[in-house]
């Protein structure tokens, strides 16, 4: 079944039916309050072991909510940052619990014949899940991060997640989210989406050590994700759209330093973040972005973060006379781009009697085990074993965007991600590859790929300063005839054993992702 | 599964309906030129067909609305056309798709009364980008836009049809159905995703030459057939790429199948995915949909080639009352068609009026200082049609 028609039906079925499903989420915070950080839950003795239960409802205002939910002695709250150590392991259960209208049974994704299946046969629809631990270096394999052939499906028993985190994972905010292909938007878009957490930050950047520590997740929700038009963003669940809802409110205490964790959760929002002292933006001391640590801090009063992308920065409050807000910028996405507008994420309250913030206070950076080699170090000195084009377009034909997506590897046919696809590059471990990508569509796009971080090296054919380690990145649209495309190069690192088998690139806008922009990679064990 | 939940009553409202007639023009003997509008207004509103009489320097006066019951869209692909014409013999009908519902209505030009209606199967839907329309004096077909179906209706006396069957399709790269034209035995469609097909319709239903092939310009990565129209004697099949540039693709169909496509870029003008030949085919005229332009290229009939020609101004009004241009008609059915009328998609919406001129190797497109004409009951508009329309 076309995608379109998909999107359709899910829509008539249950995207403006609000009494199709009685309500499973729980409440999300009112409009104007103290936004809350999201309930941790911590590893034990070197592993964390929980169980989440995927649910939907549909809310008074028509938006489709799709939560993670964990079960407290207060009952079920949404979507928990996950927080371990290098080394630990951890095993979720995962449930799939969404009820929807029956008739969405028959909502069939994609052709899976021929794909193995990991967990629950039968056809992927709206109601099946999965998760992928975004960021996270670690096998693409049943039971860990595979987003290929794992289903869960609804009213199954739980699936089980299973992994360890390398010993040499960087310590940072990494994130996670459903990824069954042709209904990713649609449950990121309902709020499926929560923090992870690998901690020793500190070690690493002692600049952290010992603030208190917030973690914010921004998602976005449209009443239609397909469809352009007006969206609401949110900060950890509450709803950011002034003037026409109240502000969040940060509540800080004068001139204090606190380290902000922000996880861009939306599903096509590219964010120049910013925290504005009466009006004008202040410097922001960056330290981390995507999960791994800068090599040194450094102070920008922007950080564009793309759709996925997350930040982590030390943020100092103003003194009590300033009003302070925390933005996301305005962004150009081009001609067919989906506008980004520019929105206040929270008004930051400064009062000497402000609560400290609930969220713990980074540990100690003398306590604890210390932290060695993390991955990917020593990339620009490694020669590149191959070199590889890969580009992304697009075709608009009519009035409600571009209809075909495409990521393609140059020298090869266009085509549409299919589930039963055979590998658009195969590579083996050992292997350290440069790609260019390019951007020749008239739409920024964000280029993600799954198992690694890469070495950001050139933009448009230019070394870069900052040779940040990424595994999302923005490239912005081409401006049209007269101009080149934009472009990134990146070192990819296929190293570590590990991560040998079949896993995906794509575009995380994730309607791009659901309509095929997006294709498998093979990387054979040596 | 059938998307379609108002088709039933929609039919029933828009048989009840009838016609409309807002200005209290009475449709005499003597019939108007007409430029015809799907106004695609979406439901809970009746939407309908207006009826622009061409006066004698081409501007355009709305005369009549024709109301089709409720399930428009406003908006979907350009290049599928929702309006169709036919003059064959006594049979002067208009024929429209509803998106929503999938419905087909035949309208007859004499009365601008509503002469029946037909849906296709279960799973035929255009539901969120349109339901194009090609006909001849025997059929019509109807591109389903979102179920990748051709739905075939055999035409009957009266401005009925008949649904006869539907066929499924697919581009190479899972690519749905966009543009198609049909010119005697001869059924092309594009597929938005590069790639393009024949079919063969001498039995009605269309049966696949088994051609299906990626079109020259899409292996570039920004360039795709999508607007197509098929020369008068069916050598040639001229496709309008949906492209950053005014790109427009010729194949060679006279063997009775697709033959790889010359690509021809025209301009700098963005998006070309409505094309439409001159009654003379001495010109093709282009809808630059994203530029808000005009181009007009001279086209060669015997080698199928084509040259540049001119390109009018941004037309009136474009980024600010409406933001794109789609279908094409024109006032006169001989040499090159006078003026062309072009759809503008706003809300309201409004069709430009752009005059022709064209001799030495030389053209000039130039809109009207009438241009342009709101279509006050069109919050969408994509597709319109013209009566009598060009001969082929």
């Amino acid at each position: 079944m076309q995608s379109f028609t998909r999107y359709l039906l899910a829509t008539l079925l249950c995207g403006f039916s609000v009494v199709c499903v009685e309500a499973q989420c729980p409440a999300r915070p009112d409009p104007g309050t103290v936004v809350q950080d999201p309930l941790s839950i911590d590893s034990v003795n070197g592993v964390l072991n929980a169980e989440f239960t995927m649910r939907h409802s549909v809310d008074s205002g028509g938006y489709n909510h799709y939560c993670i939910n964990y079960e407290t002695a207060k009952g079920e709250v949404e979507a928990p940052t996950l927080r371990l150590n290098q080394g630990d392991r951890l095993i979720l259960d995962v449930k799939d619990r969404i009820e929807s209208d029956d008739d969405s049974s028959g909502m069939a994704a994609m052709d899976m014949s021929g794909v193995p299946i990991c967990g629950d046969s039968g056809t992927p629809t709206l109601s099946s899940t999965n998760v992928h631990f975004h960021g996270l270096n670690v096998p693409p394999i049943c039971h860990q991060d595979d987003v290929l052939t794992t289903l869960i499906q609804p009213g199954k028993p739980a699936f089980q997640f299973n992994m360890q985190i390398p010993t040499n994972e960087p310590p940072g905010l990494y994130w996670y989210h459903p990824h069954v292909h042709g209904f990713t938007e649609f449950q990121v878009n309902g709020g499926a989406a929560g923090a992870l957490i690998v901690e020793g930050m500190e070690k690493l950047r002692p600049e952290v050590d010992g603030l208190p520590e917030r973690v914010f997740v921004l998602r976005q929700q449209y009443l239609v994700p397909w469809v352009p038009g007006p969206y609401q963003l949110t900060i950890n669940y509450q709803v950011a759209a002034g003037p026409t809802f109240p502000d969040p409110i940060i509540q800080m205490k004068p001139n204090q330093k606190e380290f902000w964790r922000v996880a861009n959760a939306t599903i096509q929002d590219f964010m120049p973040l910013q925290v504005q002292f009466n009006g004008k933006p202040q410097q922001l001391e960056l330290i981390a972005l995507d999960g791994y640590p800068l090599d040194k801090p450094r102070f920008q009063d922007t950080i564009l973060v793309p759709p996925a992308g997350r930040a982590e920065f030390i943020v100092r409050a103003p003194s009590q006379d300033n009003v302070a807000t925390f933005m996301s910028n305005a962004y150009a996405t081009g001609p067919t781009g989906n506008p980004d507008l520019q929105q206040e994420l929270a008004k930051i309250q400064v009062s000497s009697d402000a609560e400290e913030t609930q969220a713990k206070k980074t540990p100690d950076a003398n306590s604890g085990s210390s932290v060695g080699p993390i991955k990917f170090t020593g990339l620009d000195e490694v020669k590149p074993t191959a070199v590889r084009n890969l580009y992304f377009s697009e075709e608009f034909g009519g009035t409600n965007g571009p209809i075909q997506f495409y990521i393609t590897v140059d020298g090869q046919k266009q085509k549409v991600f299919e589930p039963n696809e055979k590998p658009a590059i195969t590579t083996h471990v050992g292997a350290v590859e440069d790609w260019i990508v390019e951007n020749r569509a008239l739409e920024t796009h964000a280029f993600h790929i799954h198992q690694i971080h890469f070495k950001m090296l050139e933009v448009d054919g230019k070394p870069v300063v900052d040779q940040d380690l990424r595994d999302t990145i923005e490239i912005p649209f081409w401006e049209g005839p007269g101009h080149p495309y934009h472009s990134v190069k990146m070192r990819m690192d296929f190293r570590d054993p590990t991560i040998a088998g079949t896993f995906v690139f794509h575009c995380h806008i994730l309607l791009h992702e659901d309509m095929g922009m997006m294709h498998k990679i093979l990387v054979l064990p040596k | 599964m059938r998307i379609s939940l108002e088709s039933w009553p929609s039919r029933v409202m828009a048989l009840l309906l009838g016609a409309c007639i807002v200005n209290g023009v009475a449709v005499g003997a003597d019939q108007p030129h007409w430029v015809v509008t799907n106004d695609d207004v979406p439901p809970r509103v009746a939407t309908s067909l207006s009826f622009f009489a061409i006066g004698m320097s081409g501007q355009l006066t709305l005369k009549n609305r024709v109301l089709l019951g409720t399930g428009g869209i406003a908006g979907g692909y350009f290049a599928a056309n929702r309006v169709n014409v036919l003059d064959s013999g006594n049979a002067e009908c208009v024929y429209a798709s509803v998106a929503k519902t999938g419905d087909i209505l035949g309208i007859v030009l004499k009365t601008l009364v509503v002469g029946g209606s037909a849906t296709g199967s279960m799973q035929d839907t255009g539901a969120s980008n349109g339901v194009g329309l090609a006909m001849n004096a025997n059929y019509l077909y109807a591109s389903f836009t979102d179920s990748n179906h051709i739905g075939t209706f055999s035409v009957l006396p009266g401005c009925k049809i008949k649904f006869v069957g539907d066929v499924s399709v697919k581009g190479l790269q899972g690519g749905f159905i966009d543009g198609m034209a049909i010119r005697g035995n001869i059924m092309v469609v594009t597929y938005g995703d590069g790639s393009i097909e024949s079919f063969t319709i001498s039995s009605g239903m269309p049966v696949s030459n088994g051609d299906e092939q990626n079109s020259t310009g899409s292996r570039t990565g920004n360039t795709y057939p999508s607007g197509v129209d098929i020369t008068q004697d069916g050598h040639f099949a001229i496709f309008g790429d949906t492209s950053p540039f005014t790109i427009v693709e010729v194949s060679d169909i006279s063997s009775g199948k697709l033959t790889p496509t010359v690509v021809f870029r025209l301009g700098n003008k963005m998006n070309s995915s409505d094309v439409l030949l001159s009654p003379d085919e001495t010109l093709l005229y282009i809808s630059n949909n994203q530029s808000g332009t005009i181009t007009a290229a001279f086209f060669e009939k015997n080698e199928g080639k084509l040259t540049k020609g001119c390109v009018s101004h941004a037309l009136k009004g474009f980024d600010s009352n409406w933001s794109y241009v789609a279908s094409m008609a024109f006032n006169e059915t001989t040499g090159t068609g006078g003026v062309v009328y072009i759809a503008e998609y706003g809300a309201p919406s409004s069709i430009g009026e752009v005059n022709v001129k064209s001799s030495g190797g030389k053209c000039t497109l130039t809109e009207s200082s009438h241009s342009p004409v709101v279509d006050g009951n069109s919050p969408g508009l994509l597709s319109i049609g013209a009566f009598p329309p060009r001969p082929f």
